[in-house]
């Protein structure tokens, strides 16, 4: 018969702690889940399948379904983001404010192509869908805040900052 | 002009505050709300004729009407309010949050009584969170004033799909899953989340319950157009002056809201105004004197949506408009049925083909096919918006489409 292997836990003893917060918050284990990936993604700038196997024995479901939503969820990546990670809008109001600039803008200034890490780790940059943010737009969504009327002098400014 | 959710805005900055909000009166809708029975909190707002201001525009107080009583449905119910504001051109539940986040949760409160709701849910996107904070610090505010005797209110965030928007895929991801729309019959009242009775309503519509309670439905009804009572938060961009939330009643004029936000900039001819978000097809400057309220815009072969309007002047592409649409649609697609899917997918991929300048003559043809093919065929609104934007920009704009098109002997 074959048995299961245990899942090697890629978490620190605080975070495993953390993660497992979230299987008792809400009045159904699963409805913990999404959040726990969202640490996940926090914590290691991305949802690896190492991790998901983790969160899955935690949360007693399948690895696929762990995966499916991981892979569902355009906040979980399976790609390492940077350290800060910029997010443009590029949704109608956006667009019409000039969002396509501050594509071109980002990807100089930063010196990558979208969704990739630059050499250091430090940044990553890409397009996302609608941020609420219309009346302020080209809106840029800087690690998990929102900044709004970006400009080429804006974006120069965060890289210089945030480095 | 009336406004009710947004009257405090201008003069009181620190409305988030729960000593300004109760100042202003704020929580003797819900005071008043417990001392009524339940079914005397459910009739004053079906008087009220408030409807859905997330989008579907369905009566609230009819929707709270369809949750099976204890005597037939014993064990827990719940109250979700859906802040899970993602259609393109929409932003005020955004500011409702951030300006007034007490006024949500009176209203929360106030619903979980009217239904029997012991524990309620703020469902939020991911990207708002400096709301998220905003609601967390309300939240514990109200528990200490000791308003959430009676039910309590978590926190539940996103993770950056549109899609979680839509009643039943929201709580698909509430539970832990993809957010693939399910499929009514049972409609969430009486099979929500976890199979449990569920009430989901928008922010504003919530947000617009103390009111109700403290000057009474009739007054709310009276305040709007037939069976469409009360106001409406519209969220102004693009092409406007001054960009931002404007609170009118319901069957205002679009001219009126377009006035408010200061017009077409720059003094251009405005090219059409999409009423609800992108998801809505756009009115034209003919369609100016049309009445904003759920039945009277549809009348003109639009919806009110959430109320996400984007102003286009005459600077605009048709086929710019569309493709970013359809970009966005083809992106947001869940991919549970197959039209959607391909037919988002094939959508964006001929209008970038004809931005490209490489238009083939049948293009044009197929985007309405494909529009077709998918409308009635799919599971949620998604899809069928697919082919509704591209048949409506291609019918109003046909001009900016076919030059886009190489046609014979060119």
């Amino acid at each position: 018969m074959k048995t299961k292997a245990p899942v090697r836990s890629p978490f620190t003893p605080e975070q495993e702690k953390e993660l497992l917060s979230w299987t008792t918050k809400y009045p159904y284990k699963n409805m913990g889940l999404i959040e726990a990936l969202r640490c996940v993604q926090a914590w290691q700038r991305q949802v690896s399948e190492p991790a998901a196997a983790y969160v899955a024995e935690l949360f007693d479901l399948p690895l696929n379904h762990v995966w499916g939503v991981a892979t569902f969820f355009p906040t979980f990546t399976q790609w390492k983001t940077g350290k800060h990670r910029v997010g443009l809008c590029h949704g109608l109001s956006c667009s019409l404010a000039g969002s396509s600039r501050m594509e071109a803008c980002l990807s100089k200034t930063l010196g990558v192509p979208e969704k990739t890490a630059t050499s250091d780790g430090t940044f990553s940059w890409e397009t996302m869908e609608c941020l609420g943010a219309c009346e302020q737009g080209p809106a840029l969504q800087v690690n998990d805040r929102l900044q709004g009327r970006a400009t080429q002098a804006l974006i120069e400014e965060l890289a210089r900052d945030l480095k | 002009m009336t406004r009710i959710l947004t009257e405090h805005f201008d003069t009181e900055p620190e409305l988030h505050e729960i000593d300004v909000y109760r100042r202003l009166g704020g929580y003797a809708g819900l005071s008043k709300a417990l001392g009524m029975s339940r079914a005397e909190v459910v009739a004053e707002v079906v008087k009220s004729n408030l409807r859905g201001l997330g989008g579907a525009g369905f009566p609230t107080g009819g929707k709270w009407q369809t949750v099976p009583g204890e005597d037939k449905v014993p064990g827990p119910r719940y109250v979700v309010a859906n802040a899970d504001e993602s259609e393109p051109g929409c932003f005020k539940d955004r500011v409702l949050i951030t300006r007034a986040p007490h006024q949500l949760l009176e209203g929360v409160l106030i619903a979980a009584h009217a239904i029997g709701a012991k524990e309620t849910f703020i469902f939020i996107r991911g990207e708002y969170q400096n709301q998220y904070d905003v609601l967390a610090r309300a939240i514990a505010q109200a528990d200490a004033a000791g308003f959430t005797a009676h039910a309590s209110i978590a926190l539940m965030r996103g993770a950056g799909a549109y899609i979680s928007g839509l009643d039943t895929a929201l709580l698909e991801t509430m539970e832990g899953k993809k957010a693939w729309p399910r499929q009514p019959p049972p409609f969430p009242t009486v099979s929500g989340l976890m199979g449990r009775p569920t009430v989901v309503n928008n922010v504003e519509t919530l947000s617009m319950l103390p009111s109700i309670m403290v000057k009474g439905g009739e007054w709310f009804a009276k305040i709007g157009s037939p069976k469409n009572g009360g106001t409406v938060v519209f969220s102004v961009s693009g092409h406007v002056e001054q960009p931002g939330i404007y609170e009118v009643p319901m069957g205002s004029k679009l001219r009126d809201v377009l006035t408010l936000a200061g017009g077409v900039r720059g003094g251009r001819k405005l090219k059409c105004v999409i009423p609800g978000g992108t998801s809505m097809p756009p009115l034209l400057e003919k369609d100016l004197d049309i009445a904003l309220d759920f039945d009277a815009i549809r009348a003109a072969g639009t919806f009110l949506g959430a109320g996400g309007m984007i102003v286009l002047d005459e600077t605009a592409d048709a086929v710019e408009v569309a493709h970013n649409i359809e970009r966005f649609l083809a992106h947001e697609s869940c991919g549970q049925c197959t039209p959607c899917r391909e037919g988002s997918f094939w959508s964006e991929e001929i209008l970038e083909r004809m931005l490209e300048g490489k238009g083939e003559g049948e293009d044009v043809r197929n985007l309405a096919r494909i529009g077709e093919n998918i409308t009635g065929k799919v599971i949620c609104a998604l899809g069928d918006t697919v082919g509704m934007v591209t048949r409506a920009y291609i019918s109003k704009f046909p001009e900016d489409f076919n030059k886009r098109v190489a046609t014979d002997g060119s």
